[in-house]
């Protein structure tokens, strides 16, 4: 009991003081540190989106996660799976909404990249001398994968996305991410410029009840490559910039809306090659070529990173389960075209 | 409200917004608290909302669905019971409804704010309240696109219903 008091109070304190702030800021008393709340009506939390926060697939909304309403404390847990023609992944996450004002969310990305990377793996083991275990650019021979952990704030800073129907003001929160990529080395493969970093952004959310229809603007400062799964910057350029992104999701009914997204991405990696540790690809083009691999620079050129878009339909069985499905329209992803595959995520929410 | 002036500087939006939340705290929102004529929304509530609700015999068919299920919703029922005549606030909303989404009733009660400011209402019971107008929308086969241009004339309302 005491081994574990020092790692729970910190925690305790943290989470009192932050209960205590969105009180304030709420303007109401609570009876106590915990106010569970799942006042929210249907589908107002949005989804989960896959860095975690709120809001649509991709897009960040100035919503909060949870079914909490301004009189309490609730929280989601959340599953994505992506599937693309050389990529999928798995997103497991969890958010926590304190008086519907104030967000945290955390995930964890898992990105098999499939054969999208066996001819890097082939080239490493042909320099390693080794046909299973080279690791030489963080590429393993085959099917590397991609790890991202991923930690979100959000605040809620003014309007109401919902009942001030009566005027234009949306709904506008600020919010922000810290991404740890852990592939270090294959980063350095691709050219990427950092493994972590933080993005920060301002969503502006509304619903216009008499057309049935919510609206979405996200401005996003960023300098990630792929939301981050192939780094941060690049040899195009490393320095963080506004990016837009968008939902606008059609209300069918109650519990079902349906819609589609747009978040612009830079364009850090393109048009290079990769880095092999010190050895520049060119130097063993001619161990290449001896392999009949002659083709392979042209082949390891990373593709212009294409925006994403996506369109899709979110149900909610029961207002504290949404499910989401997506096809999504990713373009080109490092050396790989026409990423066209489709979304599914589950969020429950308490 | 034209939807010209809606592309405002931001700055304007945020000015507007802390007089609208000054307005709202002095109880005195002239949006939300009034007690005649069609609801403003942004984009606006089409002219035949009240005709496809099934005029003012649709409307009363909802309103007591509405009072169904609140009775029925152990979350506020006890709200309504204790506080005022049931009848009366049935026969009220009738008009209300009527009135808020362009018709020609006359809504002969008290302002939002009056009539609901010894309640200390929390947003959790508003919201429950308006769970419970989607069901009555669905009891009455009103479709929920209708369903939501009445929505869109009450929800101003939640500015001076509830408690802040």
């Amino acid at each position: 009991m005491k081994g574990s008091r020092g790692s729970k109070l910190p925690f305790k304190r943290v989470a009192a003081v932050l209960a205590m702030a969105a009180s304030c800021v709420g303007g109401s008393a609570h009876a106590g540190w915990f106010d569970y709340n799942d006042g929210k009506v249907f589908l107002t939390e949005g989804v989960s989106m896959a860095d975690g926060a709120a809001g649509g697939g991709a897009v960040p909304w100035a919503v909060i996660a949870g079914n909490e309403t301004r009189d309490g404390i609730n929280g989601n847990v959340h599953f994505t799976y992506v599937s693309l023609p050389n990529y999928s992944a798995l997103i497991p996450g969890a958010a926590i909404g304190f008086f519907d004002r104030f967000e945290l969310s955390a995930a964890y990305a898992i990105l098999p990249t499939g054969s999208t990377f066996d001819t890097v793996g082939l080239v490493n083991s042909v320099i390693s001398g080794s046909s299973t275990s080279s690791t030489i650019g963080g590429v393993e021979p085959w099917n590397t994968t991609i790890k991202m952990q991923i930690y979100g704030a959000k605040v809620r800073v003014f309007g109401e996305a919902i009942y001030d129907s009566d005027n234009w003001i949306p709904q506008v929160a600020v919010g922000g991410f810290y991404k740890i990529n852990q592939n270090k080395a294959l980063l350095e493969t691709l050219g990427a410029n950092k493994s972590k970093d933080f993005e920060a952004y301002v969503a502006a959310t509304k619903i216009f009840f008499p057309i049935s229809t919510a609206i979405d603007i996200t401005a996003r400062y960023t300098a990630a490559n792929e939301i981050g799964l192939t780094g941060f910057g690049g040899p195009n350029g490393d320095s963080r910039k506004v990016r837009f992104e968008g939902s606008l999701a059609y209300l069918l009914a109650k519990n079902i809306a349906i819609g589609g997204e747009y978040q612009q991405h830079g364009n850090n990696l393109g048009g290079h090659s990769v880095n092999l540790g010190t050895s520049s690809l060119t130097s063993v083009t001619n161990t290449l070529a001896a392999l009949g691999l002659n083709g392979a620079s042209t082949a390891l050129t990373q593709q212009h990173e294409s925006s994403w878009a996506d369109i899709f339909a979110a149900y909610a069985p029961a207002k504290n389960l949404s499910f989401t499905m997506a096809m999504l329209d990713f373009g080109n992803i490092t050396f790989t075209p026409n990423q066209i595959g489709f979304y599914l995520s589950v969020a429950a929410s308490f | 409200m034209n939807p010209i002036q809606s592309f405002k500087p931001l700055a304007l939006a945020a000015a507007l917004c802390a007089a609208a939340i000054g307005a709202g705290c002095a109880g005195g929102d002239p949006v939300a608290n009034r007690t005649e004529g069609k609801t403003p929304a942004i984009i606006g509530i089409p002219s035949d909302s009240v005709e496809k609700f099934g005029g003012q015999a649709g409307i009363d068919v909802w309103v007591d669905d509405l009072f169904y299920y609140i009775l029925a919703d152990n979350r506020i029922n006890t709200i309504f019971t204790t506080h005022g005549h049931v009848q009366r606030q049935m026969a009220l909303n009738k008009e209300l409804e009527n009135m808020v989404m362009g018709g020609p009733a006359h809504y002969s009660g008290a302002s939002m704010s009056a009539a609901h400011a010894e309640l200390g209402l929390t947003l959790t019971q508003f919201n429950a309240v308006v769970e419970d107008a989607y069901l009555a929308c669905d009891a009455a086969r009103t479709p929920y696109h209708v369903c939501n241009q009445l929505i869109a004339a009450l929800a101003p309302f939640e500015r001076v219903i509830v408690s802040r």
